[in-house]
Protein backbone atom coordinates (compact mmCIF):
# COMPACT_ATOMS: atom_id res chain seq x y z
CA UNK A 1 0.00 0.00 0.00
CA UNK A 2 2.82 2.40 0.80
CA UNK A 3 4.23 1.59 -2.61
CA UNK A 4 1.11 3.16 -4.07
CA UNK A 5 2.58 6.54 -3.13
CA UNK A 6 5.38 5.99 -5.63
CA UNK A 7 2.86 6.49 -8.40
CA UNK A 8 1.76 9.92 -7.22
CA UNK A 9 4.56 11.89 -8.94
CA UNK A 10 3.59 10.23 -12.21
CA UNK A 11 0.10 11.67 -11.87
CA UNK A 12 1.64 15.12 -11.56
CA UNK A 13 4.12 14.83 -14.42
CA UNK A 14 1.87 16.31 -17.17
CA UNK A 15 1.10 19.29 -14.94
CA UNK A 16 4.79 20.11 -14.66
CA UNK A 17 6.29 18.89 -17.92
CA UNK A 18 4.58 20.07 -21.07
CA UNK A 19 7.14 18.54 -23.42
CA UNK A 20 5.26 16.18 -25.72
CA UNK A 21 8.27 13.98 -26.40
CA UNK A 22 8.71 13.24 -22.71
CA UNK A 23 5.01 12.50 -22.24
CA UNK A 24 4.99 10.27 -25.33
CA UNK A 25 7.96 8.31 -24.02
CA UNK A 26 6.10 7.83 -20.75
CA UNK A 27 2.94 6.67 -22.53
CA UNK A 28 4.97 4.06 -24.42
CA UNK A 29 6.69 3.14 -21.17
CA UNK A 30 3.36 2.49 -19.45
CA UNK A 31 1.84 0.53 -22.33
CA UNK A 32 4.95 -1.57 -22.91
CA UNK A 33 5.29 -1.72 -19.13
CA UNK A 34 2.00 -3.65 -18.98
CA UNK A 35 3.44 -5.99 -21.58
CA UNK A 36 6.67 -6.53 -19.64
CA UNK A 37 5.01 -6.80 -16.20
CA UNK A 38 2.59 -9.43 -17.49
CA UNK A 39 5.43 -11.33 -19.19
CA UNK A 40 7.27 -11.41 -15.91
CA UNK A 41 4.49 -13.42 -14.28
CA UNK A 42 5.29 -16.42 -16.46
CA UNK A 43 9.02 -15.66 -16.82
CA UNK A 44 10.34 -14.15 -13.61
CA UNK A 45 7.87 -15.60 -11.15
CA UNK A 46 6.98 -18.97 -12.66
CA UNK A 47 10.30 -19.57 -14.40
CA UNK A 48 8.96 -20.41 -17.87
CA UNK A 49 10.49 -18.56 -20.82
CA UNK A 50 7.45 -18.00 -23.03
CA UNK A 51 8.11 -16.64 -26.50
CA UNK A 52 4.40 -16.31 -27.15
CA UNK A 53 4.07 -12.99 -25.36
CA UNK A 54 4.54 -10.77 -28.41
CA UNK A 55 2.03 -12.92 -30.29
CA UNK A 56 -0.55 -12.48 -27.52
CA UNK A 57 0.07 -8.73 -27.78
CA UNK A 58 -0.42 -8.74 -31.56
CA UNK A 59 -3.34 -11.17 -31.65
CA UNK A 60 -5.33 -9.06 -29.25
CA UNK A 61 -4.58 -5.91 -31.25
CA UNK A 62 -5.94 -7.55 -34.39
CA UNK A 63 -8.90 -9.12 -32.61
CA UNK A 64 -9.90 -5.82 -31.01
CA UNK A 65 -9.74 -3.90 -34.26
CA UNK A 66 -11.46 -6.56 -36.34
CA UNK A 67 -14.26 -6.96 -33.78
CA UNK A 68 -14.82 -3.19 -33.90
CA UNK A 69 -14.65 -3.02 -37.69
CA UNK A 70 -16.82 -6.07 -38.41
CA UNK A 71 -19.22 -6.20 -35.50
CA UNK A 72 -19.35 -2.51 -34.74
CA UNK A 73 -18.61 -3.01 -31.06
CA UNK A 74 -17.08 -0.16 -29.04
CA UNK A 75 -13.38 -0.25 -28.19
CA UNK A 76 -13.72 -1.58 -24.65
CA UNK A 77 -15.86 -4.48 -25.79
CA UNK A 78 -13.35 -5.05 -28.60
CA UNK A 79 -10.64 -5.26 -25.96
CA UNK A 80 -12.69 -7.85 -24.09
CA UNK A 81 -12.92 -9.83 -27.34
CA UNK A 82 -9.14 -9.59 -27.67
CA UNK A 83 -8.49 -10.69 -24.10
CA UNK A 84 -10.97 -13.59 -24.30
CA UNK A 85 -9.60 -14.73 -27.64
CA UNK A 86 -5.99 -14.61 -26.43
CA UNK A 87 -6.94 -16.41 -23.21
CA UNK A 88 -8.60 -19.23 -25.14
CA UNK A 89 -5.63 -19.56 -27.51
CA UNK A 90 -3.27 -19.57 -24.51
CA UNK A 91 -5.34 -22.23 -22.83
CA UNK A 92 -4.89 -24.49 -25.85
CA UNK A 93 -1.18 -23.78 -26.34
CA UNK A 94 -0.49 -24.01 -22.61
CA UNK A 95 -2.33 -27.30 -22.35
CA UNK A 96 -0.27 -28.76 -25.18
CA UNK A 97 3.06 -27.52 -23.80
CA UNK A 98 2.48 -28.40 -20.17
CA UNK A 99 0.77 -31.76 -20.78
CA UNK A 100 3.86 -32.81 -22.69
CA UNK A 101 5.85 -31.34 -19.84
CA UNK A 102 7.96 -29.16 -22.11
CA UNK A 103 10.57 -27.45 -20.01
CA UNK A 104 13.07 -24.67 -20.49
CA UNK A 105 14.37 -24.53 -24.04
CA UNK A 106 11.68 -26.86 -25.38
CA UNK A 107 8.92 -24.69 -23.99
CA UNK A 108 10.57 -21.58 -25.44
CA UNK A 109 10.91 -23.14 -28.88
CA UNK A 110 7.38 -24.51 -29.05
CA UNK A 111 5.85 -21.21 -27.92
CA UNK A 112 7.99 -19.45 -30.53
CA UNK A 113 6.71 -21.87 -33.17
CA UNK A 114 3.11 -21.09 -32.20
CA UNK A 115 3.70 -17.36 -32.43
CA UNK A 116 5.30 -17.79 -35.87
CA UNK A 117 2.26 -19.78 -36.88
CA UNK A 118 -0.05 -16.94 -35.93
CA UNK A 119 2.23 -14.39 -37.58
CA UNK A 120 2.06 -16.32 -40.85
CA UNK A 121 -1.72 -16.57 -40.67
CA UNK A 122 -2.01 -12.82 -40.11
CA UNK A 123 0.54 -12.15 -42.86
CA UNK A 124 -1.22 -14.28 -45.45
CA UNK A 125 -4.89 -13.77 -44.66
CA UNK A 126 -4.93 -10.64 -46.82
CA UNK A 127 -8.66 -10.13 -47.13
CA UNK A 128 -9.02 -10.00 -43.39
CA UNK A 129 -5.79 -8.51 -42.10
CA UNK A 130 -4.39 -6.63 -45.10
CA UNK A 131 -1.25 -8.77 -44.88
CA UNK A 132 2.14 -7.18 -44.53
CA UNK A 133 0.78 -3.68 -45.21
CA UNK A 134 -1.04 -3.74 -41.91
CA UNK A 135 -4.07 -1.68 -41.01
CA UNK A 136 -4.28 2.05 -40.37
CA UNK A 137 -6.97 2.55 -37.79
CA UNK A 138 -9.84 4.90 -38.54
CA UNK A 139 -11.60 4.08 -35.30
CA UNK A 140 -10.92 5.72 -31.94
CA UNK A 141 -11.62 4.43 -28.44
CA UNK A 142 -14.16 6.38 -26.47
CA UNK A 143 -14.39 6.94 -22.76
CA UNK A 144 -17.19 8.05 -20.50
CA UNK A 145 -16.00 10.82 -18.24
CA UNK A 146 -18.25 12.12 -15.47
CA UNK A 147 -19.52 15.56 -16.39
CA UNK A 148 -18.29 15.38 -19.98
CA UNK A 149 -20.14 12.32 -21.24
CA UNK A 150 -18.69 9.99 -23.88
CA UNK A 151 -15.58 11.49 -25.41
CA UNK A 152 -13.04 10.06 -27.87
CA UNK A 153 -9.65 9.21 -26.38
CA UNK A 154 -7.42 11.69 -28.18
CA UNK A 155 -4.38 13.74 -27.46
CA UNK A 156 -1.36 13.20 -25.30
CA UNK A 157 -3.00 14.15 -22.01
CA UNK A 158 -5.86 11.68 -22.27
CA UNK A 159 -3.61 8.88 -23.42
CA UNK A 160 -1.17 9.70 -20.66
CA UNK A 161 -3.73 9.24 -17.92
CA UNK A 162 -5.44 6.29 -19.59
CA UNK A 163 -2.17 4.36 -19.89
CA UNK A 164 -1.09 5.36 -16.39
CA UNK A 165 -4.34 4.01 -14.95
CA UNK A 166 -3.95 0.86 -17.03
CA UNK A 167 -0.40 0.16 -15.86
CA UNK A 168 -1.30 0.84 -12.22
CA UNK A 169 -4.21 -1.61 -12.49
CA UNK A 170 -1.94 -4.17 -14.15
CA UNK A 171 0.66 -3.89 -11.40
CA UNK A 172 -2.10 -4.15 -8.79
CA UNK A 173 -3.51 -7.25 -10.47
CA UNK A 174 -0.19 -9.07 -10.81
CA UNK A 175 1.14 -8.14 -7.40
CA UNK A 176 -2.07 -9.43 -5.85
CA UNK A 177 -1.46 -12.78 -7.54
CA UNK A 178 2.28 -12.92 -6.88
CA UNK A 179 1.87 -12.15 -3.17
CA UNK A 180 -0.86 -14.70 -2.60
CA UNK A 181 -0.90 -18.45 -2.09
CA UNK A 182 -1.02 -18.74 -5.87
CA UNK A 183 2.21 -16.79 -6.17
CA UNK A 184 3.75 -19.29 -3.76
CA UNK A 185 2.70 -22.07 -6.12
CA UNK A 186 4.33 -20.24 -9.02
CA UNK A 187 7.55 -19.77 -7.04
CA UNK A 188 7.61 -23.44 -6.09
CA UNK A 189 7.33 -24.39 -9.76
CA UNK A 190 10.15 -22.03 -10.69
CA UNK A 191 12.45 -23.29 -7.97
CA UNK A 192 11.80 -27.05 -7.88
CA UNK A 193 8.78 -28.41 -9.68
CA UNK A 194 9.43 -32.02 -8.69
CA UNK A 195 9.29 -31.04 -5.04
CA UNK A 196 6.18 -28.91 -5.64
CA UNK A 197 4.54 -31.97 -7.19
CA UNK A 198 5.20 -34.18 -4.17
CA UNK A 199 3.84 -31.43 -1.89
CA UNK A 200 0.48 -31.71 -3.64
CA UNK A 201 0.78 -28.74 -5.98
CA UNK A 202 -0.78 -29.38 -9.37
CA UNK A 203 2.14 -28.14 -11.44
CA UNK A 204 0.25 -28.44 -14.72
CA UNK A 205 -2.68 -26.39 -13.47
CA UNK A 206 -0.62 -23.56 -12.02
CA UNK A 207 1.69 -23.31 -15.02
CA UNK A 208 -1.40 -23.03 -17.19
CA UNK A 209 -2.94 -20.35 -14.97
CA UNK A 210 0.31 -18.36 -15.04
CA UNK A 211 0.57 -18.65 -18.82
CA UNK A 212 -3.02 -17.57 -19.44
CA UNK A 213 -2.92 -14.76 -16.87
CA UNK A 214 0.33 -13.44 -18.35
CA UNK A 215 -0.97 -13.52 -21.91
CA UNK A 216 -4.21 -11.82 -20.87
CA UNK A 217 -2.11 -8.87 -19.69
CA UNK A 218 -0.28 -8.83 -23.03
CA UNK A 219 -3.70 -8.75 -24.69
CA UNK A 220 -4.75 -5.66 -22.75
CA UNK A 221 -1.45 -4.01 -23.64
CA UNK A 222 -1.88 -4.96 -27.31
CA UNK A 223 -5.35 -3.41 -27.60
CA UNK A 224 -4.29 -0.15 -25.95
CA UNK A 225 -0.94 0.11 -27.73
CA UNK A 226 -2.36 -0.48 -31.20
CA UNK A 227 -5.01 2.19 -30.70
CA UNK A 228 -2.48 4.60 -29.33
CA UNK A 229 -0.37 4.35 -32.48
CA UNK A 230 -3.49 3.67 -34.62
CA UNK A 231 -1.74 1.00 -36.64
CA UNK A 232 -1.12 -2.74 -36.64
CA UNK A 233 1.00 -4.97 -38.81
CA UNK A 234 2.57 -8.43 -38.42
CA UNK A 235 5.68 -6.92 -36.83
CA UNK A 236 3.85 -7.00 -33.52
CA UNK A 237 4.56 -10.73 -33.54
CA UNK A 238 8.22 -10.52 -34.45
CA UNK A 239 11.08 -12.05 -32.55
CA UNK A 240 12.51 -8.53 -32.00
CA UNK A 241 9.39 -7.75 -30.03
CA UNK A 242 9.83 -10.88 -27.89
CA UNK A 243 13.48 -10.04 -27.37
CA UNK A 244 12.56 -6.50 -26.32
CA UNK A 245 10.09 -7.86 -23.77
CA UNK A 246 12.68 -10.19 -22.25
CA UNK A 247 15.19 -7.33 -22.15
CA UNK A 248 12.68 -5.08 -20.36
CA UNK A 249 11.92 -7.70 -17.71
CA UNK A 250 15.56 -8.57 -17.08
CA UNK A 251 16.81 -5.02 -17.21
CA UNK A 252 14.15 -3.77 -14.80
CA UNK A 253 14.43 -6.78 -12.49
CA UNK A 254 12.56 -10.04 -12.78
CA UNK A 255 12.02 -10.53 -9.04
CA UNK A 256 9.83 -7.47 -8.57
CA UNK A 257 6.33 -7.05 -9.99
CA UNK A 258 6.65 -3.45 -11.18
CA UNK A 259 10.37 -3.46 -12.02
CA UNK A 260 9.96 -4.34 -15.73
CA UNK A 261 8.41 -0.89 -16.18
CA UNK A 262 11.85 0.56 -15.46
CA UNK A 263 13.21 -1.68 -18.21
CA UNK A 264 10.46 -0.48 -20.51
CA UNK A 265 11.41 3.13 -19.75
CA UNK A 266 15.07 2.59 -20.59
CA UNK A 267 14.36 0.77 -23.84
CA UNK A 268 11.73 3.29 -24.89
CA UNK A 269 13.86 6.31 -24.09
CA UNK A 270 17.05 4.89 -25.58
CA UNK A 271 16.21 5.50 -29.27
CA UNK A 272 15.49 9.13 -28.41
CA UNK A 273 18.80 9.54 -26.65
CA UNK A 274 20.96 7.83 -29.25
CA UNK A 275 19.73 7.84 -32.80
CA UNK A 276 19.81 4.35 -34.29
CA UNK A 277 18.06 2.46 -37.06
CA UNK A 278 15.92 -0.62 -36.57
CA UNK A 279 18.67 -3.22 -37.11
CA UNK A 280 21.02 -1.52 -34.72
CA UNK A 281 18.23 -1.43 -32.18
CA UNK A 282 17.99 -5.20 -32.22
CA UNK A 283 21.73 -5.31 -31.65
CA UNK A 284 21.33 -2.99 -28.69
CA UNK A 285 18.61 -5.17 -27.17
CA UNK A 286 20.95 -8.12 -27.50
CA UNK A 287 23.81 -6.22 -25.88
CA UNK A 288 21.60 -5.01 -23.05
CA UNK A 289 20.41 -8.55 -22.47
CA UNK A 290 23.95 -9.92 -22.31
CA UNK A 291 25.24 -7.13 -20.11
CA UNK A 292 22.30 -7.37 -17.73
CA UNK A 293 22.68 -11.11 -17.31
CA UNK A 294 26.42 -10.79 -16.71
CA UNK A 295 26.63 -7.66 -14.59
CA UNK A 296 23.30 -7.30 -12.81
CA UNK A 297 21.10 -10.38 -13.00
CA UNK A 298 18.71 -8.75 -10.54
CA UNK A 299 18.13 -5.83 -12.86
CA UNK A 300 18.13 -2.11 -12.17
CA UNK A 301 15.57 -2.33 -9.38
CA UNK A 302 17.41 -5.29 -7.89
CA UNK A 303 20.61 -3.25 -7.82
CA UNK A 304 18.80 -0.34 -6.21
CA UNK A 305 17.40 -2.63 -3.54
CA UNK A 306 20.27 -4.98 -2.76
CA UNK A 307 23.37 -3.48 -4.36
CA UNK A 308 25.57 -4.73 -7.17
CA UNK A 309 26.34 -8.31 -6.36
CA UNK A 310 25.52 -11.56 -7.98
CA UNK A 311 23.08 -13.78 -6.15
CA UNK A 312 25.05 -16.51 -4.46
CA UNK A 313 24.37 -19.91 -5.87
CA UNK A 314 23.33 -22.78 -3.70
CA UNK A 315 25.64 -25.73 -4.10
CA UNK A 316 23.65 -28.13 -6.25
CA UNK A 317 24.82 -31.23 -8.06
CA UNK A 318 26.63 -33.50 -7.52
CA UNK A 319 26.07 -33.61 -3.75
CA UNK A 320 22.37 -33.03 -4.25
CA UNK A 321 21.06 -34.40 -7.51
CA UNK A 322 17.63 -32.90 -8.17
CA UNK A 323 15.87 -35.85 -9.68
CA UNK A 324 17.24 -38.76 -7.77
CA UNK A 325 14.96 -38.74 -4.79
CA UNK B 1 -6.56 -51.78 5.21
CA UNK B 2 -5.19 -48.30 4.55
CA UNK B 3 -2.56 -49.12 1.97
CA UNK B 4 -2.00 -52.37 0.15
CA UNK B 5 1.09 -53.02 -1.92
CA UNK B 6 0.65 -56.05 -4.14
CA UNK B 7 3.38 -57.69 -6.20
CA UNK B 8 5.05 -54.39 -6.94
CA UNK B 9 7.88 -54.57 -9.48
CA UNK B 10 10.01 -51.81 -10.95
CA UNK B 11 12.63 -52.39 -13.61
CA UNK B 12 15.10 -49.80 -14.86
CA UNK B 13 16.22 -51.33 -18.14
CA UNK B 14 17.79 -54.63 -17.14
CA UNK B 15 17.95 -53.80 -13.45
CA UNK B 16 15.11 -54.90 -11.20
CA UNK B 17 15.10 -52.35 -8.41
CA UNK B 18 11.91 -53.59 -6.75
CA UNK B 19 10.89 -57.17 -7.26
CA UNK B 20 7.44 -58.64 -6.62
CA UNK B 21 7.09 -56.89 -3.30
CA UNK B 22 3.93 -57.03 -1.19
CA UNK B 23 2.93 -55.70 2.22
CA UNK B 24 0.05 -53.90 3.84
CA UNK B 25 -0.27 -50.93 6.10
CA UNK B 26 -3.07 -50.31 8.60
CA UNK B 27 -4.05 -47.00 10.14
CA UNK B 28 -1.59 -46.07 12.88
CA UNK B 29 1.06 -48.60 11.85
CA UNK B 30 4.71 -47.75 12.14
CA UNK B 31 6.63 -49.75 9.60
CA UNK B 32 10.41 -49.83 9.50
CA UNK B 33 12.14 -50.65 6.22
CA UNK B 34 15.64 -52.08 6.37
CA UNK B 35 17.96 -53.13 3.60
CA UNK B 36 21.50 -52.66 2.33
CA UNK B 37 22.49 -49.80 0.02
CA UNK B 38 20.94 -50.11 -3.41
CA UNK B 39 18.39 -52.66 -2.28
CA UNK B 40 15.45 -50.64 -3.60
CA UNK B 41 14.11 -48.84 -0.52
CA UNK B 42 14.01 -45.37 -2.06
CA UNK B 43 12.58 -46.77 -5.28
CA UNK B 44 9.78 -48.35 -3.26
CA UNK B 45 8.87 -45.00 -1.71
CA UNK B 46 9.03 -43.36 -5.12
CA UNK B 47 6.59 -45.94 -6.44
CA UNK B 48 4.17 -45.39 -3.57
CA UNK B 49 4.31 -41.60 -3.94
CA UNK B 50 3.81 -41.72 -7.71
CA UNK B 51 7.24 -40.36 -8.67
CA UNK B 52 7.82 -43.61 -10.59
CA UNK B 53 5.23 -45.80 -12.24
CA UNK B 54 5.63 -49.51 -11.44
CA UNK B 55 6.45 -51.99 -14.20
CA UNK B 56 3.79 -54.24 -12.72
CA UNK B 57 1.83 -54.72 -9.53
CA UNK B 58 -0.84 -52.79 -7.72
CA UNK B 59 -1.13 -50.08 -5.11
CA UNK B 60 -4.46 -49.83 -3.35
CA UNK B 61 -5.10 -46.83 -1.10
CA UNK B 62 -8.28 -46.88 0.99
CA UNK B 63 -9.89 -49.12 -1.62
CA UNK B 64 -8.75 -47.03 -4.60
CA UNK B 65 -6.21 -47.96 -7.23
CA UNK B 66 -3.25 -45.55 -7.21
CA UNK B 67 -1.55 -46.71 -10.40
CA UNK B 68 -1.29 -43.90 -12.92
CA UNK B 69 -1.89 -41.14 -10.37
CA UNK B 70 0.44 -38.16 -10.43
CA UNK B 71 2.50 -37.38 -7.29
CA UNK B 72 0.40 -34.31 -6.45
CA UNK B 73 -2.78 -36.39 -6.51
CA UNK B 74 -1.25 -38.97 -4.22
CA UNK B 75 -0.05 -36.23 -1.86
CA UNK B 76 -3.52 -34.70 -1.90
CA UNK B 77 -4.90 -38.14 -1.04
CA UNK B 78 -2.76 -38.14 2.09
CA UNK B 79 0.48 -39.97 1.26
CA UNK B 80 3.47 -37.66 1.60
CA UNK B 81 7.17 -38.48 1.46
CA UNK B 82 10.43 -36.83 2.36
CA UNK B 83 13.53 -37.09 0.23
CA UNK B 84 16.70 -38.95 1.06
CA UNK B 85 18.68 -36.06 -0.47
CA UNK B 86 17.01 -32.96 0.93
CA UNK B 87 14.92 -31.12 -1.63
CA UNK B 88 13.91 -27.56 -0.96
CA UNK B 89 13.20 -24.17 -2.46
CA UNK B 90 16.66 -22.76 -1.84
CA UNK B 91 15.91 -19.11 -2.55
CA UNK B 92 12.92 -18.98 -0.25
CA UNK B 93 13.19 -18.58 3.50
CA UNK B 94 12.59 -21.52 5.81
CA UNK B 95 9.21 -20.01 6.68
CA UNK B 96 8.25 -19.63 3.03
CA UNK B 97 9.26 -23.21 2.30
CA UNK B 98 6.86 -24.44 4.95
CA UNK B 99 4.21 -22.00 3.69
CA UNK B 100 4.44 -23.50 0.19
CA UNK B 101 3.90 -26.89 1.77
CA UNK B 102 0.72 -25.47 3.33
CA UNK B 103 -0.94 -25.61 -0.07
CA UNK B 104 -2.81 -28.86 0.52
CA UNK B 105 -4.06 -27.64 3.87
CA UNK B 106 -5.46 -24.50 2.24
CA UNK B 107 -6.95 -26.55 -0.57
CA UNK B 108 -8.65 -28.96 1.82
CA UNK B 109 -10.04 -26.23 4.04
CA UNK B 110 -11.02 -23.55 1.57
CA UNK B 111 -11.62 -25.57 -1.60
CA UNK B 112 -12.57 -23.27 -4.45
CA UNK B 113 -13.16 -20.48 -1.96
CA UNK B 114 -9.40 -20.03 -1.98
CA UNK B 115 -9.82 -18.26 -5.33
CA UNK B 116 -11.91 -15.61 -3.58
CA UNK B 117 -8.95 -14.77 -1.33
CA UNK B 118 -7.28 -13.33 -4.44
CA UNK B 119 -9.87 -10.56 -4.68
CA UNK B 120 -8.64 -7.12 -3.59
CA UNK B 121 -11.26 -6.69 -0.89
CA UNK B 122 -10.22 -9.81 0.99
CA UNK B 123 -7.28 -9.54 3.25
CA UNK B 124 -5.27 -12.61 4.14
CA UNK B 125 -7.37 -15.16 5.98
CA UNK B 126 -3.94 -16.71 6.39
CA UNK B 127 -3.67 -16.22 10.16
CA UNK B 128 -4.61 -19.78 10.88
CA UNK B 129 -2.01 -20.94 8.36
CA UNK B 130 0.66 -18.80 10.02
CA UNK B 131 -0.14 -20.27 13.38
CA UNK B 132 0.21 -23.78 11.99
CA UNK B 133 3.51 -22.91 10.29
CA UNK B 134 4.89 -21.53 13.54
CA UNK B 135 3.87 -24.68 15.37
CA UNK B 136 5.54 -26.94 12.80
CA UNK B 137 8.68 -24.77 12.86
CA UNK B 138 8.79 -24.96 16.64
CA UNK B 139 8.30 -28.73 16.64
CA UNK B 140 11.16 -29.19 14.19
CA UNK B 141 13.34 -26.63 16.01
CA UNK B 142 13.56 -24.37 12.99
CA UNK B 143 12.11 -21.31 14.69
CA UNK B 144 15.47 -19.57 15.06
CA UNK B 145 16.26 -19.84 11.34
CA UNK B 146 12.78 -19.15 10.05
CA UNK B 147 13.81 -16.05 8.08
CA UNK B 148 17.01 -17.45 6.60
CA UNK B 149 17.07 -18.67 3.02
CA UNK B 150 16.70 -22.43 2.99
CA UNK B 151 19.94 -22.88 1.06
CA UNK B 152 21.91 -21.49 3.99
CA UNK B 153 20.86 -24.34 6.29
CA UNK B 154 23.17 -27.09 7.44
CA UNK B 155 22.56 -30.56 6.00
CA UNK B 156 20.73 -31.56 9.16
CA UNK B 157 18.66 -28.39 9.00
CA UNK B 158 17.71 -29.18 5.43
CA UNK B 159 16.55 -32.63 6.44
CA UNK B 160 14.48 -31.26 9.29
CA UNK B 161 12.97 -28.71 6.93
CA UNK B 162 11.99 -31.61 4.66
CA UNK B 163 10.20 -33.23 7.60
CA UNK B 164 8.56 -29.92 8.51
CA UNK B 165 7.27 -29.49 4.97
CA UNK B 166 5.89 -33.02 4.92
CA UNK B 167 4.16 -32.42 8.28
CA UNK B 168 2.62 -29.26 6.89
CA UNK B 169 0.87 -31.43 4.28
CA UNK B 170 -1.01 -33.13 7.15
CA UNK B 171 -0.43 -36.62 5.76
CA UNK B 172 -2.31 -39.74 6.75
CA UNK B 173 0.72 -41.76 5.80
CA UNK B 174 4.16 -40.22 6.09
CA UNK B 175 7.03 -41.87 4.21
CA UNK B 176 10.42 -40.91 5.62
CA UNK B 177 13.52 -41.78 3.62
CA UNK B 178 16.50 -41.98 5.98
CA UNK B 179 15.48 -38.90 7.97
CA UNK B 180 18.32 -39.43 10.41
CA UNK B 181 21.28 -39.91 8.09
CA UNK B 182 23.79 -37.07 8.16
CA UNK B 183 22.33 -35.55 11.32
CA UNK B 184 24.33 -34.52 14.36
CA UNK B 185 23.64 -35.84 17.87
CA UNK B 186 21.29 -33.00 18.86
CA UNK B 187 19.48 -33.13 15.57
CA UNK B 188 18.96 -36.88 15.90
CA UNK B 189 17.48 -36.41 19.35
CA UNK B 190 15.12 -33.78 18.02
CA UNK B 191 14.12 -35.97 15.07
CA UNK B 192 13.36 -38.87 17.36
CA UNK B 193 11.18 -36.59 19.47
CA UNK B 194 9.27 -35.54 16.38
CA UNK B 195 8.78 -39.16 15.35
CA UNK B 196 7.55 -40.16 18.79
CA UNK B 197 5.23 -37.18 18.75
CA UNK B 198 3.82 -38.39 15.44
CA UNK B 199 3.40 -41.87 16.89
CA UNK B 200 1.40 -40.59 19.84
CA UNK B 201 -0.80 -38.67 17.40
CA UNK B 202 -1.48 -41.84 15.46
CA UNK B 203 0.10 -40.84 12.14
CA UNK B 204 0.86 -43.87 10.03
CA UNK B 205 4.59 -43.95 9.36
CA UNK B 206 6.88 -45.76 6.98
CA UNK B 207 10.48 -45.12 7.97
CA UNK B 208 13.67 -46.11 6.20
CA UNK B 209 16.60 -45.88 8.55
CA UNK B 210 19.92 -47.62 8.99
CA UNK B 211 19.92 -47.07 12.73
CA UNK B 212 18.67 -50.52 13.59
CA UNK B 213 18.48 -49.91 17.31
CA UNK B 214 16.41 -46.75 17.10
CA UNK B 215 14.05 -47.87 14.37
CA UNK B 216 13.70 -51.25 16.04
CA UNK B 217 12.31 -49.50 19.11
CA UNK B 218 10.11 -47.03 17.20
CA UNK B 219 8.55 -49.42 14.69
CA UNK B 220 5.97 -52.02 15.51
CA UNK B 221 6.70 -53.93 12.33
CA UNK B 222 9.65 -54.18 9.98
CA UNK B 223 10.37 -55.47 6.53
CA UNK B 224 13.79 -56.16 5.13
CA UNK B 225 14.52 -55.68 1.45
CA UNK B 226 17.40 -57.26 -0.43
CA UNK B 227 17.91 -56.90 -4.19
CA UNK B 228 14.44 -55.40 -4.42
CA UNK B 229 12.68 -58.36 -2.81
CA UNK B 230 11.27 -58.67 0.67
CA UNK B 231 13.30 -61.22 2.60
CA UNK B 232 11.73 -60.85 6.02
CA UNK B 233 8.75 -59.29 7.77
CA UNK B 234 7.57 -59.18 11.35
CA UNK B 235 8.26 -57.53 14.70
CA UNK B 236 11.58 -55.69 14.39
CA UNK B 237 13.25 -57.62 17.19
CA UNK B 238 12.55 -60.96 15.55
CA UNK B 239 13.20 -59.87 11.98
CA UNK B 240 16.62 -58.48 12.78
CA UNK B 241 17.70 -61.79 14.26
CA UNK B 242 16.78 -63.87 11.23
CA UNK B 243 19.67 -65.66 9.58
CA UNK B 244 18.99 -64.28 6.08
CA UNK B 245 18.76 -60.71 7.37
CA UNK B 246 21.96 -60.98 9.29
CA UNK B 247 23.74 -62.34 6.23
CA UNK B 248 22.33 -59.83 3.77
CA UNK B 249 22.21 -56.69 5.80
CA UNK B 250 23.72 -56.61 9.22
CA UNK B 251 26.78 -58.69 8.58
CA UNK B 252 27.86 -61.68 10.67
CA UNK B 253 29.47 -59.49 13.34
CA UNK B 254 25.99 -58.44 14.37
CA UNK B 255 24.60 -61.82 15.29
N1 LIG C 1 15.98 -43.56 -11.81
C1 LIG C 1 16.74 -44.66 -11.84
N2 LIG C 1 17.23 -45.15 -13.00
C2 LIG C 1 17.98 -46.26 -13.03
N3 LIG C 1 18.30 -46.97 -11.94
C3 LIG C 1 17.86 -46.54 -10.75
C4 LIG C 1 17.06 -45.39 -10.63
N4 LIG C 1 16.75 -45.20 -9.32
C5 LIG C 1 17.34 -46.21 -8.66
N5 LIG C 1 18.01 -47.02 -9.51
C6 LIG C 1 18.74 -48.23 -9.14
O1 LIG C 1 17.87 -49.05 -8.42
C7 LIG C 1 18.56 -49.70 -7.35
C8 LIG C 1 17.86 -49.40 -6.06
O2 LIG C 1 18.12 -48.05 -5.73
P1 LIG C 1 17.47 -47.33 -4.47
O3 LIG C 1 17.88 -45.91 -4.53
O4 LIG C 1 16.04 -47.62 -4.43
O5 LIG C 1 18.21 -48.07 -3.28
P2 LIG C 1 18.17 -47.75 -1.73
O6 LIG C 1 17.78 -49.01 -1.06
O7 LIG C 1 17.38 -46.55 -1.46
O8 LIG C 1 19.71 -47.48 -1.42
P3 LIG C 1 20.39 -46.47 -0.37
O9 LIG C 1 20.40 -47.16 0.96
O10 LIG C 1 21.77 -46.30 -0.90
O11 LIG C 1 19.60 -45.22 -0.38
C9 LIG C 1 19.99 -49.22 -7.40
O12 LIG C 1 20.77 -50.18 -8.06
C10 LIG C 1 19.92 -47.95 -8.21
O13 LIG C 1 21.10 -47.75 -8.94
MG1 LIG D 1 17.71 -44.75 -0.69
Amino acid sequence: MKLLLLWVPLVLVPLVIHNNVVLTILIFTYLLGILAVSFNLIFGFTGQLSLFHAAAFGLSAYATYLAMAHWGVPFWLGMVVGVVFVSLVSLVIGTICFRFNLRELYFAIVTLAFSELFRLVILNWNSFTNGSLGINFTLTPTLWIPGRGVVPVQGTMMWYYLSLVAVVLAVGFYSRIVHSWMGRCFASIRLNDDLADTLGINVFRYKLIAFVAANAGAAVAGSLYSFYISYIDPHYFSIDQSLAIIAMALLGGSRYVAAPIVGALVLTALPHVINVNAEARLLIYGLILILTILVMPRGIVGVLVTGLRRPSRAPQTPERPRHAA
Amino acid sequence: MLLEIRNLTKRFGGLTAVSDLSFTLAEGDILGIFGPNGSGKTTLLNLISGVYQPTSGRLVWAGEDLIGRRPHEIAAGGIVKTFQNPQLFGELTVFENVAVAGHLRLKRRAGWRRVATLLPARHGSDDDLHERIERVLALCRLGSVRDQPAKSLSYGGEKMLGVAMALMCEPRVLLLDEPGSGLGQDEIRNLDEVLRDLRTHGTTLVVIDHRVGFLGRLADRAIVIHHGAKIAEGPPGDVLRERSVVDAYLGPGHA
